[in-house]
């Protein structure tokens, strides 16, 4: 027990002192030039423009919302997809029972509009 | 540990969003205890049909949690953003319309 | 397994599915033929509850993953009940909303839905699906009314302090599985057998944590009076009634079968103990200075639920009796403040207490019912509030706690207080100029059925507290 836990304190604080140290070595070692390339965002590749914070369109967030909600659902899919042959035929109904009733969740996104894009 | 700094994420974070994150923080937190518990302490088998099962409370629980988190931000981010069309903000602190 | 069994269940959840289809299948625009529907749908399912009980079916099946009994069908005879009233009486409050789709009626056919998982479920999981099934449909309820900023605002609040109370409920939950390797509320029992150490009592405290923030305990309250008052009213009734019932039913079987032994005759009992005293006294006693009707109704809820609390501290068969007695008539009498709430509200966009006054002129039906259901939760004697009172107190006496009882009688003398400040004001100020209240058909057959329901009670307990008996034994024997 406490060698098993042994071991995760020593990763601990290996895992503590590893950056600290790389964070350490170029501040050190590393010469200091700042200039204007130096203080971009990005010192390769296209120059930035505008705001970062810039609004999405709520379209997007509702597309997003429904994609959440019924991809964390297939997860229900898989169990039943690996064991389909040993469960048989009621298992079969029983999905298809639940695939309906996400349809129904879909078909009321899809009238509500949430689907569409203005 | 996990459970604790989402905890401290729903109680001190000012944006909305940052809270529903720290809130998935508090149940991933749960799913590792549930899944770490089946898997170290509970891994046991029985025999069904002479086929070896193991018994998988934890893990199918974990499932059930995911999906249950997953609808509960779905509707809190659905809020978020009725709330952001009535008032242009996703603070936490300017919900105060309602005093106690 | 037995699929008879789980009639009750899925008829309901047949009916909500198919009133949201057919919400989407029908144009917009104020359909009529929703409410009816539901109704009908409530009451089928009633029906068949109704026979389960009568024929005193006691089954489990998965492993007593899941109980149908007695006591589950009283609850979900009781959750119905509400759901029903709350439709009746919401019927005009919904028309009005502008967008309005059958999903208002969905959502409350699938909040009963989770309650009767909930009141059902013998596994903390499955437990835990039930719950997350109400609250997730009530987040939507409370947030119901989109132009409303204060509606979604308390969508939102609720949401939050919902998830984390859930959130910490399942991470005691969690714990509880990894101290007995199983989630099934029997097993857990007899896994644990006796033994009592500190990890035990955390998830303990983790379990009810997380019930007493749905049942509305000092201090896990603050999400009440908020909620309460910013979601549309109908919702803000079922959510004080329906939504409570179901934590205790809940919240009952997990004390009384999985922690029998941990709770009852140490620490934990008088952990509970002092949440009650406190509820109840804080409860009282800050409903007395709101202004706003819903304010008030939440903090007088809080006090409620710490009444009931009582009798799952009693733990014994009277207690359980009491509890359920006690929350069915509670169902009633709320509904009846509640709908008449909805009225005024109907007709005056607004729910200060203010807005009662010449209520009596105004409509003299409306405010006689007021008048029986606030003296019902009080609990003055000729009503049923007393008999749930009186089973209430006399089960803790019984267990040896007479200062709980104490606090609670003169914390009901308190209530009496406020609950009579409505009743001055809408009886003894002329309220001029206010308009008269129209009083449609199921508004006033809401109103007709809750005040005779709260008056037969109170002068003829006996065939409630059978069926509260008979639900009582089926979970204690």
């Amino acid at each position: 027990m406490v060698d098993n836990f042994g071991a995760i304190g020593i990763i601990l604080i290996f895992a503590i002192l590893f950056p600290i140290v790389m964070l350490a070595i170029p501040k050190m070692v590393a010469p200091r030039k700042p200039g204007k390339e130096k203080e971009t965002t990005y010192e390769c590749g296209m120059e930035t423009r505008g705001e970062t914070w810039i609004q999405f369109k709520t379209n997007y967030f509702l597309y997003a919302l429904v994609f959440v909600a019924f991809d964390v659902e297939t997860i229900f899919l898989y169990p039943w997809a690996v064991q389909f042959r040993k469960l048989g035929t009621f298992a079969f109904v029983e999905m298809f029972i639940f695939i309906a009733i996400l349809l129904v969740g879909f078909w009321y996104a899809w009238k509500e509009g949430a689907l569409e894009w203005k | 540990m996990l459970f604790c700094f989402g905890l401290y994420g729903v109680l001190a974070k000012k944006n909305a969003i940052a809270v529903l994150m720290s809130l998935e923080l508090m149940l991933n937190a749960v799913n590792i205890n549930l899944v770490a518990f089946n898997h170290f302490l509970y891994n046991q088998t029985y025999d069904f049909n002479g086929v070896k099962h193991a018994i998988l409370t934890g893990h199918v629980s974990a499932l059930f949690v995911i999906v249950v988190a997953a609808a509960e931000v779905a509707v809190g981010l659905a809020l978020v953003i009725t709330i952001y069309r009535n008032r242009l903000s996703t603070d936490i602190d300017e919900l105060d319309w309602l005093k106690w | 397994m037995n699929y008879a069994l789980l009639a009750p269940e899925i008829t309901l959840a047949i009916v909500a599915v198919v009133i949201l289809a057919i919400g989407l299948m029908i144009p917009k625009g104020p359909h009529k033929g929703m409410v009816p529907l539901t109704i009908l749908g409530l009451l089928l399912t009633m029906g068949v509850t109704g026979g389960q009980f009568a024929a005193n079916v006691h089954g489990t099946f998965l492993n007593g993953m899941y109980y149908a009994d007695n006591y589950a069908s009283f609850f979900k005879l009781l959750f119905l009940t509400a759901a029903l009233l709350v439709v009746l009486s919401s019927t005009e409050y919904v028309q009005k909303l502008p967008a309005h789709r059958g999903e208002f009626y969905a959502l409350i056919l699938f909040a009963a839905l989770g309650m009767m998982i909930m009141a059902g479920s013998g596994d903390l999981i499955t437990l835990y699906i039930g719950l997350e099934t109400m609250t997730i449909s009530f987040y939507v309820l409370v947030a119901y009314l989109t132009e409303d900023g204060k509606s979604s605002e308390a969508g939102l609040k609720y949401l939050i302090l919902g998830a984390v109370s859930s959130a910490v409920l399942l991470y005691g939950i969690s714990f509880v599985y990894g101290l007995t390797g199983s989630t099934v509320i029997a097993e857990v029992a007899s896994s644990l057998g006796s033994s009592i150490s500190p990890a035990i009592i955390l998830a303990l405290v983790m379990v009810l944590v997380g019930f007493a923030f749905k049942i509305s305990l000092i201090p896990f309250h603050m999400w009440a009076p908020d909620i309460y008052e910013g979601a549309p009213t109908p919702v803000t009734a079922y959510l004080a009634v329906a939504s409570k019932a179901a934590g205790f039913a809940a919240l009952t079987r997990v004390f009384l079968i999985g922690f029998q032994q941990q709770v009852y005759g140490g620490s934990p009992e008088v952990v509970l103990a002092v949440l009650i005293a406190v509820t109840m006294i804080a409860g009282n006693l800050m409903a007395i200075p709101q202004k706003s009707f819903k304010r008030m109704m939440a903090y007088s809820s809080i006090a409620q639920a710490g009444y009931l609390a009582i009798g799952l501290l009693a733990g014994d068969q009277a207690g359980v009796k009491a509890v359920l007695f006690y929350a069915m008539i509670y169902v009633f009498a709320n509904m009846g403040a509640f709908t008449v709430a909805t009225l005024i509200a109907n007709a005056q966009g607004s729910d200060q207490i203010k807005d009662f006054a010449g209520l009596a002129r105004r409509s003299p039906f409306a405010a006689a019912v007021m008048l029986i259901s606030l003296l019902s939760l009080a609990g003055i004697p000729p009503l049923a509030g007393f008999v749930g009172k009186f089973y209430l107190f006399s089960a803790v006496i019984n267990q040896g706690w007479v200062s709980l009882a104490y606090i609670g009688f003169v914390m009901s003398m308190v209530s009496v207080y406020y609950y009579l400040s409505v009743v001055k004001t809408m009886y003894m100020e002329p309220g001029e100029g206010l308009p008269k209240i129209g009083l449609g058909g199921a508004s006033k057959f809401t109103l007709f059925v809750t005040m005779i329901v709260t008056l037969f009670i109170g002068i003829y307990p006996t065939p409630l507290a059978q069926m509260a008996i008979s639900a009582a034994k089926s979970l204690i024997r």
